[in-house]
């Protein structure tokens, strides 16, 4: 079986998936403060003075958004935005964590586990 | 006839692997034809954006396609369609620059054929044309009856598609 896989830079994907992730969350917001009441796009324009054209291009991902966007767009949704930051997975390369192993110890009741390296969890 | 699976063993699609992150499960799958594998490799690295935004449209689907596979909702609003269907059966993947064009054989299952960017597609007025190209493809692809899920409803080919 054959796959294939687009050749993107690690920090490039991180940075491409991270500023996808963020415009995902703002539509969210948006998509639940309209259902609540009725807040548009042309609100949130007013709300902190631009043309509506300008915020839907960037929630449309046509135009880049600024961190400073991001927090008035926050603050338009009624909303107050944070980041953190957070160690990257050891198990970067693979999408499963390191298999564990399962052993039982005929002299004991107990069953140990360990990694396939042989580290005791 | 031939299953998805069959028709990857044979060479003639290939999966894409999304490169989800630790912990992330594939719950959606793409493939590409042997035409798209080349446009991926040979064209699509060197597209800048039409939008002069910082992502190039490669980094657009790299991160479009891990929220696909991701099982992730896709959509949050009417005004934002990340997939539209053009004819046929024949569906669009759509990022800010590019469109990708494939089809469905079974819910969460893509098959591309053809992609460019969008700009280029609006300017050539080529949507018919991409998706006549995706149909004789199809037509022509061992698969299985029904090689494609019909109709243009997105709920019918993606789960999990719209932010309830």
């Amino acid at each position: 079986m054959t796959s294939f896989r687009l050749t993107v830079s690690p920090s490039r994907r991180v940075a491409g998936r991270f500023t996808l992730s963020v415009r995902r969350e703002l539509l969210r917001a948006l998509s639940v403060e309209h259902k609540k009441r009725g807040l548009s796009q042309a609100d949130i324009a007013r709300e902190i003075g631009v043309h509506r054209s300008v915020i839907n291009r960037e929630l449309r991902g046509h135009q880049d958004l600024t961190l400073g966007r991001v927090a008035e767009l926050a603050y338009a949704l009624g909303k107050q935005p944070c980041f953190t930051l957070q160690d990257q997975s050891a198990e970067a390369g693979c999408n499963v964590s390191e298999p564990r192993v399962f052993k039982h110890n005929p002299t004991s009741t107990r069953i140990e586990a360990t990694t396939s390296a042989g580290t005791k969890l | 006839m031939a299953t998805l699976l069959e028709s990857l063993e044979r060479g003639e699609i290939a999966k894409i692997d999304a490169q989800l992150a630790p912990r992330e499960q594939e719950l959606r799958c793409a493939y590409a034809s042997p035409k798209l594998q080349k446009w991926l490799s040979g064209q699509l690295p060197n597209l800048g954006s039409t939008w002069k935004i910082d992502q190039t449209p490669m980094e657009q689907l790299d991160a479009y396609l891990a929220v696909y596979a991701s099982g992730a909702i896709l959509t949050f609003g009417h005004s934002f369609n990340p997939i539209r269907h053009v004819a046929g059966g024949v569906w669009e993947l759509k990022t800010a620059d590019l469109r990708v064009f494939g089809w469905f054989p079974k819910k969460d299952h893509f098959i591309g054929h053809a992609a460019n960017l969008a700009q280029a597609i609006k300017d050539g007025n080529l949507y018919n044309g991409y998706a006549g190209e995706v149909a004789y493809f199809r037509d022509r692809l061992d698969l299985n009856d029904p090689k494609f899920i019909p109709g243009d409803n997105p709920n019918d080919v993606i789960s999990a598609y719209r932010f309830p």
